[in-house]
């Protein structure tokens, strides 16, 4: 016998440097680059497994409705509750009101989830017995990693006080400041950051929220507003942190509305929905809950040339129970018009709880 | 339908949401924006005497009217304007916009025109139009002159907004516009403007600050060069008493709703709304249900390898074997009739090779015609 091997194949991992630790709510991705979540995890597993430290997220408004609060909720509260540090800015005389609107984490279902489980498990035992290999311990594992990384967010249940009044939220207006003095809160804020190697302690987040609003007197300095994106994208790049600048992409002109989604590293949009549209209504399932729709035009890739193809760019918005945000693919409606699934829960044999979906 | 603006209007603004704000959009093909505006006024201050509103008072903010133009309105309405000091009042932006008058007053003992002090119980003179934060105080002193502190609410109706972008940047207008919008004791605000005036980004703006735009159309599109000018010119006329009025919600929910009415006066018929479905938003799935025009042409255009084409003549298809002479014979014949349906056919053919020549051709017989069923 020879001795026992430790090793299946001949090439073995030297892994004599351990992986970094990060803080709470970052999570490693290919490339040497470190995720954080936006706060909507069908948003994440689009993205590839969220928004990378230090780029940039653009996401273009829809004047007629107001989607892009809702990813900017999200984002924020992601970061509150995970103890990450948080500038925001907006056109309002206060944005501290803004906060109030936050949402909190959802209650876990995977408490009433797991109460159904032995019942259903007792009927369903001759049937599915390779249940025990999906293991309960893979499942725990994974929900509460998936805690400290992202969480669902009930849009119907106000953040809790403590999170809103904490030392780590800035809040800025930029209706009255100009760019120079967003462009120092920004720097200051950034500098709390710093890149280095090795582990990182604390991440920020930046979110600025309808960058080029008319209110704002610089919102007709087309050339200044740009030389401001670019200069906050640098230096994002080189701190931990992610932004994410919302702008009404009808109220620039559009050689400036592709400069501004050139410098974008990852850049969505969000689109409204015509209510009663019977045409759309026929053509794509689920038409009735959808609130509207988001498009991935490009995703973030850092240290690497190699692009993200994906498979769909478009998605519509649903608030499922009307509190949990939720991304679908879009489906053509076939004849029986049964309702898509979520992009979170990939095929296989679990089933989207929606009504009226075909089970084979 | 107009009903549902005058609703809006109505029930106002929620707490902690900004107040519904309506945009009254017209052009030179269709210059009705007036008319409408003056109903809503009317209709809005009717509901507000009534108690029916959530607001308890209208303040008009007037650049391009005299106040006594609002108060017969009101009057010709049957609202007795009269009695109503404390549920409307008239912030006179037309009479002395610039400072002009007392500055003459000043320098050369010009006394004052005395029509100003007929109307002085429901309107009150505004002199520093340029000034757009002090405008903003002046209304929204006004409005508390009228309903008092604390949290009753007043509606604000501005004509119009293209005479204050006359006097001051886009973006002060804006500031303006959005810090009414959030205004605790705001409960609706609503504008007129005139779309030929401005540039597309300042009519993108005025829109993008307001939850409900309300845009007057020709009814018919004048077209173009090759019309007569006799049909345009009818159209014209019939443009002068019609519009069409197109409105677009905003919905708290992120969906929006868009309506067409017809209109002639003032009076609104609903009209059945196109619902042109917008092809930019649908995004392009993998597949297509409907066919393109030119889809369509071209399929119209295959000929189909039946010798029976249901059109009553026979059709010889080029069959592989037949000889290179019979074909010969045959192609002019069958050219013929191919080029007139296969004129415009691009690339697609289909070939047909017969499997013996015993077959015969296709019949209109049923071969189940026999069956007893």
């Amino acid at each position: 016998m020879a001795a026992a091997k430790t090793r299946t194949s001949t090439f073995s991992r030297n892994l004599s440097t351990a992986p970094p630790s990060h803080g709470p709510g970052l999570k490693c991705g290919p490339n040497g680059t470190v995720f954080l979540s936006s706060g909507i995890p069908d948003l994440d597993k689009i993205l590839g497994g969220g928004f990378p430290l230090g780029s940039l997220v653009m996401v273009m408004e829809d004047a007629e409705a107001p989607h892009h609060m809702l990813l900017l909720r999200n984002f924020m509260a992601q970061g509150l509750v995970l103890g990450q540090h948080l500038l925001y800015s907006s056109p309002a005389r206060d944005p501290r009101g803004f906060l109030g609107t936050l949402p909190s984490p959802a209650a876990s279902k995977d408490d009433k989830s797991r109460e159904r489980d032995p019942d259903q498990e007792k009927g369903l035992r001759i049937a599915w017995q390779y249940k025990k290999y999906f293991g309960e311990n893979q499942l725990d594992g994974q929900r509460d990693g998936k805690h400290e990384y992202s969480n669902e967010f009930d849009l119907r249940k106000p953040l809790e006080r403590h999170f809103i009044n904490g030392p780590r939220i800035d809040c800025v207006s930029i209706q009255d400041s100009d760019l120079s003095t967003l462009r120092d809160r920004c720097a200051t804020f950034l500098s709390q950051f710093p890149r280095n190697d090795g582990s990182i302690s604390c991440a920020g987040r930046i979110a600025i929220q309808s960058f080029c609003a008319p209110q704002c007197a610089y919102s007709n300095m087309e050339w200044d507003m740009l030389s401001f994106i670019r200069s906050l994208k640098s230096m994002v790049r080189s701190s931990n942190s992610v932004a994410i600048v919302t702008f009404p992409p009808s109220l620039l002109s559009p050689s400036f509305c592709k400069r501004w989604q050139h410098m974008a590293d990852t850049l969505l949009s969000v689109k409204a929905i015509q209510d009663e549209d019977k045409e759309l209504a026929q053509l794509l399932t689920g038409y009735q809950d959808m609130v509207g729709f988001l498009n991935v035009h490009k995703v973030a890739r850092i240290n690497t040339q190699v692009p993200v193809i994906l498979e769909a760019t478009t998605f519509s918005i649903k608030l499922q129970k009307r509190r949990y945000l939720v991304l679908e693919c879009l489906n053509q409606a076939p004849v029986d018009g049964s309702s898509g699934t979520s992009y979170g829960t990939s095929g296989g044999c679990s089933s989207s709880s929606k009504t009226g979906n075909l089970d084979f | 339908m107009a009903e549902s603006i005058y609703r809006a209007l109505r029930d106002g603004a929620l707490e902690g949401e900004l107040a519904p704000a309506l945009t009254i959009k017209d052009s030179v093909a269709s210059p009705f924006a007036l008319q409408v505006f003056s109903h809503v006024i009317s209709q809005l201050f009717s509901s507000i005497l009534a108690g029916k509103s959530q607001s308890r008072g209208l303040v008009v903010v007037s650049f391009s009217r005299s106040p006594s133009f609002y108060l017969d309105l009101l009057k010709n309405k049957g609202t007795d304007v009269a009695s109503s000091n404390k549920q409307i009042q008239i912030l006179d932006c037309y009479s002395d916009p610039l400072g002009w008058k007392d500055q003459l007053a000043g320098s050369r003992n010009f006394t004052a025109l005395s029509n100003e002090a007929m109307v002085s119980s429901n309107a009150i003179v505004f002199r520093e139009v340029k000034h757009m934060d002090k405008l903003y105080n002046s209304i929204i002193e006004l409005g508390k002159g009228l309903v008092g502190g604390g949290k009753i609410r007043f509606s604000i109706a501005i004509d119009s907004a293209d005479e204050m972008l006359r006097h001051a940047p886009v973006s002060s207008v804006a500031r303006l516009l959005s810090n009414l919008r959030s205004h605790d004791q705001i409960s609706s605000i609503f504008w007129l403007l005139h779309s030929d005036l401005h540039e597309a980004r300042v009519t993108a703006v005025l829109e993008y600050l307001s939850s409900i735009v309300a845009s007057l159309e020709p009814s018919h599109q004048l077209a173009n060069g090759q019309r007569g000018d006799l049909e345009n010119f009818s159209l014209i006329k019939h443009n002068s008493k019609k519009g069409k009025f197109h409105v677009r919600f905003k919905k708290r929910n992120g969906r929006s709703e868009e309506v067409h009415i017809e209109q002639s006066g003032i009076n609104f018929a609903s009209l059945p709304s196109e619902g042109a479905i917008n092809q930019g938003l649908v995004p392009k799935v993998q597949f297509s249900l409907q066919l393109s025009e030119k889809e369509r042409i071209d399929k119209a255009n295959v000929v189909l390898p039946f010798e029976h084409q249901g059109n009553g003549k026979p059709i010889q298809i080029y069959d592989g074997r037949r000889s290179l002479v019979d074909s010969k014979h045959e192609r002019p014949v069958s050219a013929v009739e191919n080029v007139q349906t296969n004129e415009n056919c691009g690339s697609g053919e289909i070939i047909y090779y017969r499997d013996s020549d015993d077959e015969m051709p296709d019949s209109d017989e049923d071969p189940d015609d026999d069956l007893d069923i």
